[in-house]
């Protein structure tokens, strides 16, 4: 009885410890286990900045296979303030995930290195966070810290498990396996690539990139859990490798990344605007009238409107109006979003076939 | 045999469920006392709200358009809230409480770059008191604590009754570059905890209900300006440094030291100082390109945006220590904080600012003032957010001051007469001030120090054209003898006896060095906060700094140079003098150096 006494009154002294300062030492602790990455980005709303999860003591880091990584130049900032070059070893798109690791130079280097790590192995094994269980999120978002300050953590609750239906842009998402999906705002810019917890600290998940979804066109939030597993055929046979396996082999340099064909830039559909001259570095997108029998009459735009956002991406510049039609292809619609005179309206444009010459 | 194995299956078995019990006696009391300690969490948060809450203010501009949140902070009914929120509103506002009772409200000081700004509220009858919210110490607040926001999201509110949202800590000392020209956030509370506009102004507490922060950004980006996840409070021992200033009615300023600093290595966290500004204050403190900056304030310096969140804590022209290394030497030193903001209009045009597009921030097209109660308690004055409060602590400071002494009877002359104790030696020195009609019927001024064996610098404080080695002299000093005509001056003729921007100028810390002469360990264990008088005379400024207890004048800063070092005077040892207190220990400092010490031996102070 008397252990039992002092087993409670430590309990409680826990308990009391922590109602004081509830998430300090968890977000302490898992701190040191995330990196800032700088790399590619700072264009058409892209952040050139991120979030790395560490899964060994000599610098290896899985993230969000994204934007930033497409750089000869990526970065990344420990939890210290040290600041290294990295490499991408390895990306696999079935899990939307990359591994990387700190160039040191040397085994010495990395040995060096000594970092605190999540083991995915052992996180993987856990089983799947519940509905309506208590999480953690941990990254980078905003690019609010640097050096050695903290990053951003945040609460929240899983508020589903389910398959992820996101698009960023005109594009859908390729990534469309089960998630959890959270209550949390997490999956702000440069957030993708953290850390998704339970309130100890344990990692359940990557956090995800900035899609929207397909049906509400509202912001996700959403990690990849560690758990995810996929198909991928292997001397012709079809084998199921999951996340962990991932980071196993590829620290080895042994995984085989699936080759996906990268979605091409369209050809470009036909809408019939005319724009103004475009004279200056940012001419802002003015209609300055549009072609008879167009896919811009049928919407009815008029000279004078000035296009602000093509389905919900801002746009700013002449330059950026044609950078998006690049992508679309015929067949199309687009939502525009033009200013006329005082209003805004909102146009559907169902994109033509590029008209032959005469 | 047999016995002895059913003895032991037996004795398993009991012991089996014997632990059972027990363990299930643990789990028991464990989910009782987690489902005890999330009842008595709750009941905590509960209790909390309800005793925060009356303090909690929506702030309305007069004609109902737009408006925020505040947070009474004293039973006289001040209120902090963000300057975006005034700057909307003007200078007369309207304020409902939790009680659901609207209030008359007056602007009475303004921070800018922090966006901050302290109102007053009007009671409904006089002497009324009003309900508030302790301060709390924002440096103690720990990523993944609790917080409480409070206030009125999206206007909600039509009886003033606050929205409460819930959340975490999600980082301290958080630095955010500013938006637009001002508004930069920095050492600031970043929180997960909702807010949105009408949120801005408000208040963060921590879960034991003290103000913490006052709400007021998100980050957005893409995303449209509502809650994000991402909030932002500017902490509450940020604002401490400048409510003084606020409280004076001031338009205040933030500060920056002056130079430009880069990270100076991959591996350890270290701050290498890139350039030094020529008018700056450190430069002429010895700072020099590629010394190395150790800690400002007493917090160390080691990232970049660290160094942005030590220096925008505090306000213009504030003197903190800096540590810093040049070649391999460590040194210490007291350095006057520049400004953020550009310079105020100049009465001779030379640096009136270019006109822009558009009006800067906080200047609006004069609009006719409402017709409020709180029309009495506002003055417009260029440079101050209300000078009707200036004027009051002026008056303060001033009446609290003269029960030391009153010398408005004693306007002849004055003789100084005692000990100077120089470098390397100590002499007899009498210093004599005099006005007396000169030939063309004008009062001259005429002031003499002569220190026996060495020489005499007469002075003539108000002779147009007077050189600069005159000013300044006697040599080294920094101008003690023109410090010294105005410190009669000001003891015998008022704050009204400087011509140009008598000013309340807030609250600043003040460091007297030890009178035994010997070097303190670090220099922020002499500092003292001091309410400051601010003159100008002759051409010349100066700076009156007063224990905040007695109103004892400390000392006083002449800056007899437009561009450089003032003469500083530290006064010690108050002793009556017909029954007025003044002091037998003046202390002169100018630059990195201690001048001399006067010890007077005897006043002479003569009616006119």
């Amino acid at each position: 009885m008397r252990w039992l006494f002092v087993w409670a009154i430590s309990f409680l002294l826990t308990v009391s410890a922590m109602a004081q300062s509830p998430f300090g030492k968890v977000a302490q602790d898992v701190n040191r286990k995330l990196v800032k990455l700088y790399g590619s980005g700072g264009y058409r709303g892209l952040p050139a900045y991120g979030t790395g999860i560490l899964v060994s003591s000599r610098g290896h880091i899985l993230t969000v296979a994204n934007h930033i990584l497409d750089t000869q130049d990526l970065r990344v900032h420990v939890y210290d303030g040290r600041r290294f070059r990295a490499k991408v070893v390895v990306i696999e798109p079935e899990f939307d995930a990359a591994l990387l690791k700190i160039d040191t130079g040397t085994p010495e280097g990395d040995k060096e290195l000594d970092l605190e790590f999540f083991d995915i192995a052992k996180a993987a094994q856990s089983p799947l966070a519940q509905s309506g269980d208590w999480v953690l999120a941990f990254s980078n978002q905003f690019q609010i810290a640097t050096r050695d300050e903290p990053m951003t953590v945040q609460r929240g609750t899983i508020a589903s498990y389910t398959r992820l239906h996101g698009r960023r842009g005109i594009f859908e998402a390729s990534f469309t396996r089960e998630v959890y999906v959270t209550d949390a705002i997490m999956c702000n810019p440069g957030a993708a690539g953290g850390a998704l917890t339970t309130r100890k600290g344990e990692l359940l998940g990557i956090v995800g990139k900035e899609l929207r979804n397909t049906l509400s066109e509202t912001w996700i939030n959403y990690a990849v859990p560690v758990q995810s597993k996929a198909e991928f055929t292997e001397d012709g046979k079809s084998v199921v490798r999951s996340l962990a396996d991932f980071v196993d082999l590829g620290m080895q340099e042994k995984w085989k990344p699936t080759v996906r064909e990268k979605p091409k830039d369209g050809p470009g559909g036909y809408h019939g605007i005319v724009l103004v001259p475009n004279v200056v570095e940012r001419t802002p997108p003015f209609v300055d009238g549009v072609r008879p029998d167009s896919p811009a009459q049928k919407a009815g735009l008029q000279p004078d409107d000035l296009i602000v956002y093509v389905d919900g991406e801002p746009i700013g510049s002449i330059k950026q109006f044609i950078d998006f039609i690049a992508k679309t292809h015929p067949g199309l619609t687009i939502k525009l979003e033009v200013r006329r005179g005082d209003k805004l309206m909102t146009v559907d444009l169902k994109l033509d076939e590029i008209p032959k010459r005469k | 045999m047999n016995l002895q194995r059913n003895l032991k299956i037996f004795t398993l078995a009991a012991l089996g469920i014997v632990s059972t019990i027990v363990w299930l006696a643990v789990r028991s009391t464990s989910v009782q006392a987690a489902n005890e300690s999330v009842r008595s969490a709750e009941k905590q948060r509960i209790e909390v709200v309800a005793k925060v809450r009356p303090s909690v203010v929506a702030i309305y501009a007069r004609g109902g358009q737009g408006g925020g949140s505040g947070v009474l902070i004293d039973k006289e009914g001040y209120a902090l809230t963000n300057f975006h929120v005034v700057q909307g509103s003007g200078p007369i506002m309207q304020c409902g409480l939790a009680d659901g009772v609207l209030y008359d409200a007056v602007l009475v000081g303004l921070d800018k770059v922090g966006d901050v700004a302290l109102i007053k509220l009007l009671p409904k009858a006089d002497g009324k008191l009003f309900p508030f919210a302790a301060l709390g110490n924002s440096d103690e607040v720990r990523e993944g604590d609790w917080s409480l926001a409070m206030g009125n999201p999206f206007l909600l509110a039509t009886d003033f009754t606050p929205t409460v949202t819930y959340g975490l800590i999600s980082g301290v000392h958080r630095y955010q570059y500013p938006e637009g020209t001002l508004l930069e956030y920095t050492d600031c509370i970043q929180i997960d905890t909702s807010i949105n506009p009408g949120n801005s102004g408000g208040p963060l507490f921590n879960v034991k209900g003290e103000l913490i922060g006052i709400n007021g950004r998100g980050s957005f980006d893409k995303r449209r300006r509502i809650n994000s996840g991402v909030g932002y409070a500017i902490s509450i021992n940020q604002i401490k440094n400048f409510l003084g200033h606020l409280h004076g009615g001031l338009d205040t300023d933030h500060a920056t030291l002056g130079a430009r600093v880069e990270s100076l290595s991959d591996e350890i966290l270290r701050l290498s100082v890139k350039e030094v500004l020529d008018d700056a204050d450190v430069s002429r403190r010895g700072l020099q390109v590629a010394d190395e900056l150790i800690a400002f304030a007493g917090r160390p310096l080691t990232t970049v945006n660290e160094f942005k969140n030590v220096l925008g804590v505090f306000p213009k022209d504030w003197r903190l220590p800096l540590v810093y290394r040049h070649e391999n030497q460590r040194k210490e030193v007291l350095v006057r904080l520049m400004g953020v903001q550009p310079k105020e209009v100049k009465e001779d045009g030379a640096e009136a600012p270019k006109p822009g597009p558009r009006p800067a921030p906080g200047q609006r097209p004069p609009a006719p003032l409402p017709d409020s109660p709180a029309k009495k308690l506002y003055k417009e004055k260029a440079g101050f957010a209300n000078y009707h409060f200036n004027e009051l602590h002026q008056s303060r400071v001033w009446t609290a001051f003269t029960k030391h002494g009153d010398f408005s009877k004693t306007k002849g002359n004055w003789i100084f007469e005692g000990e100077l104790q120089l470098k390397a030696q100590s002499r007899h020195a009498v210093l004599t001030i005099q006005e007396k009609k000169g030939d063309d019927g004008n009062l001259q001024t005429h002031a003499l120090l002569d220190i026996r064996d060495v020489s005499t610098y007469p002075v003539e404080p108000l002779k147009p054209g007077l050189g600069n080695d005159e000013r300044q002299s006697p040599p080294g000093s920094g101008g003690f003898v023109i410090a010294m005509y105005h410190f009669r001056r000001f003891l015998t003729e008022g704050i009204k006896g400087f011509e140009r921007n008598p000013a309340y100028g807030g609250v600043e810390p003040f460091y007297p060095y030890p009178v035994d002469g010997s070097l303190p360990k670090t220099l922020k264990d002499l500092r003292v906060d001091a309410d400051v008088i601010r003159t100008e005379h002759g051409g010349v400024a100066g700076k009156w700094y007063f224990d905040r207890t007695q109103q004892r004048l400390l000392g006083f800063e002449a800056f007899v140079e437009e561009k450089g070092d003032p003469c500083e005077l530290y006064f010690a040892d108050y002793r009556a003098v017909d029954g007025r207190m003044l002091p037998h220990r003046i202390e002169v400092r100018y630059g990195n150096d201690r001048f001399g010490v006067f010890t007077v031996k005897r006043y002479q102070t003569t009616a006119n």
